[in-house]
């Protein structure tokens, strides 16, 4: 664990350090090599489950894929900012990458936490340089509304969690994750311990987000500058359902009452988010819809506690990651040209920059969840599993499944079919750097088919 | 250089249509001249940006602007008509406690099947 966490911090002298020759060739080297580094904690070897342990950081097989996820993307962030910061003074250059290199401090600290409350303060943590990249690096005036929006929607959903959590201290003695499923469940009176359920799932609901507590996602992704939005839909969401998985072994007997209305509102959320995305012009607005449309997936398999439906919330985190990245990363390269998300102006790209259609059409097939892609086998395990828990969820997710395939294939042809603008003259060919950023999202989506049971967490036996 | 035609859902003016041009007032014959003077001027607009040889950027167009801050914005806009209510009882709500209610009595009593 330290020879990933010592050199992410010393991400922070490298960047103040360097000059400024050098600052994005070194910047993206270290974080490279920290994220070829972090492979290494998929070998996950002991019998009791955590690996690399010490007081207060470990690794387990649940953990470790969100880990190299997130350490994957750090390389990909700076990469895909390069061009919009190049034009920057060199001290707003330097600050941007501290930034980013603190919050993948903080996500690794968070997800390698074995302590509750480290986790929690690490949550929070990185609530503040996300809020920073929005506001300041953002492009349109509605970045202050969203970096609002954003903050103040994850906050209100998190101070109940403290209090829950220092309730369970107080209750069981301990909260490191490696005692507490042995602990004695937390006895309170029937009301009260309503709460405390409610309490405990509603901060990380509403960073899944939840349908009805997702208004901060999409302002958000959308004024995020590029590396904003890779993050929070690659990583700071997949944080809430960690989180979730977490605490469901604590919360074991309240759960089978309480989980039907959360249930309910994430299944109906997939259709209606879906169904958003038909109707939006704005090519960032509509991936983000759909990362809510995933995620209330993610969050149906997470609340009915099954094996199976862990596994699948776990594969379809990873794989979404990986997918929702690659799709604002190339929803970038369209705004870059065009300085606009509009769909409408950005179309017929197939005949201008073919290569990028490339990646497009497996970015879209990715999100749209094709076989033998590891979407399909998360959304496939979260279907059966639902589909065992009651039938009639069958009628919800295969809805949700069609209207997926619809607007991810919408998008696709809107922004790559048809004829192109007649006014549009200044496309600058694709450059080898998104090529290289397309590539690197892509590809271990790809070798994921290969070995899928890296990221079945704790049941790949 | 980029083709120019008639926007294909636009009606043609009156005015330019011989066989109606005599049974017009004057009035109406100003009035459109007018119009049609106008719209030379806007499409005399685009046509210089169009073949500016020094553009690096795309031709702003305000309908577009408007047309996607008004998909991108509606709540501002929002109004409790009848209808509206309506239908955000039936697609918003309804739906939550349907659902609630198809599920618990599916697991409750026949045991999710």
């Amino acid at each position: 664990m330290l020879k990933i966490l010592i050199p992410t911090l010393f991400l922070l002298p490298t960047t103040w350090l360097t000059s400024s020759k050098w600052l994005w060739p070194t910047a993206l080297t270290q974080s490279m090599l920290i994220a070829l580094g972090s492979i290494t904690w998929l070998n996950n070897t002991t019998d009791t489950g955590w690996t690399a342990l010490n007081s207060y950081i470990g690794t387990d097989p649940l953990s470790t894929p969100l880990l190299v996820l997130s350490c994957w993307l750090l390389p990909l962030m700076l990469l895909a900012s390069q061009n919009h910061l190049s034009s920057e003074p060199m001290n707003r250059q330097r600050m941007y990458i501290t930034l980013l290199a603190t919050l993948q401090l903080f996500l690794i600290l968070a997800f390698g936490a074995t302590e509750m409350i480290m986790f929690y303060v690490m949550f929070e943590a990185t609530l503040i340089p996300t809020l920073l990249v929005i506001t300041r690096w953002g492009n349109q005036t509605e970045r202050l509304n969203a970096g609002t929006y954003f903050l103040f929607y994850t906050l209100a959903g998190s101070l109940p969690l403290l209090v829950a959590l220092l309730m369970l201290q107080n209750n069981t003695g301990t909260l490191s994750l490696l005692i507490i499923p042995y602990a004695k469940p937390l006895l309170l009176m029937p009301f009260g311990s309503k709460i405390w359920w409610a309490a405990c799932m509603i901060a990380f609901l509403v960073k899944m987000p939840l349908y009805g507590m997702h208004l901060w996602l999409p302002k958000a992704h959308v004024e995020a500058p590029v590396a904003g939005s890779m993050v929070l839909a690659a990583v700071l969401l997949k944080l809430g359902g960690y989180g979730m998985m977490r605490l469901m072994i604590v919360l074991d007997p309240l759960s089978k009452e309480m989980v039907y209305p959360f249930i309910v509102l994430a299944l109906w959320g997939v259709i209606m988010t879906g169904s958003i995305c038909l109707r939006q012009t704005d090519l960032k607005s509509l991936i983000a819809y759909s990362s809510v449309s995933h995620m209330g997936l993610v969050a149906g398999g997470i609340l009915i506690q099954t094996p199976w439906g862990f596994t699948g919330a776990l594969i379809l985190m990873i794989a979404h990651g990986l997918a929702s990245s690659a799709l604002f990363c190339l929803a970038n390269t369209n705004y870059e040209r065009t300085h606009s998300r509009t769909m409408l102006l950005a179309r017929g790209l197939q005949i201008a920059l073919p290569l990028m259609t490339t990646w497009w059409f497996i970015a879209s097939l990715a999100n749209l969840a094709l076989p033998p892609l590891p979407n399909l086998m998360g959304e496939l395990m979260i279907l059966t599993s639902l589909f065992n828990w009651s039938a009639w969820t069958l009628i919800l997710t295969g809805i949700g499944t069609l209207i997926t395939a619809a607007y991810s294939l919408y998008m696709f042809l809107m922004s790559q079919r048809g004829p192109l603008p007649q006014h549009m003259l200044a496309l600058p060919p694709s450059y080898t750097r998104e090529h290289l950023l397309m590539a690197l999202h892509l590809i271990p989506l790809l070798l994921i088919i290969l070995k899928p049971t890296l990221l079945w967490g704790w049941f790949a036996c | 250089m980029a083709d120019y035609r008639e926007a294909p859902l636009a009606t043609r003016p009156k005015t330019l249509d011989p066989n109606e041009y005599f049974n017009l007032s004057p009035d109406y014959r100003r009035a459109e001249a007018e119009r049609a003077a106008l719209r030379a001027g806007l499409k005399r607009q685009y046509q210089l940006q169009l073949n500016n040889p020094h553009r690096k950027e795309l031709i702003e167009d305000p309908a577009l602007n408007r047309w996607v801050y008004a998909r991108a914005n509606p709540y501002n806009h929002f109004k409790a008509t009848k209808k509206t209510s309506l239908l955000g009882a039936l697609f918003g709500v309804a739906p939550l406690f349907i659902l609630y209610y198809v599920f618990k009595t599916d697991r409750v009593c026949y045991g999710g099947r």
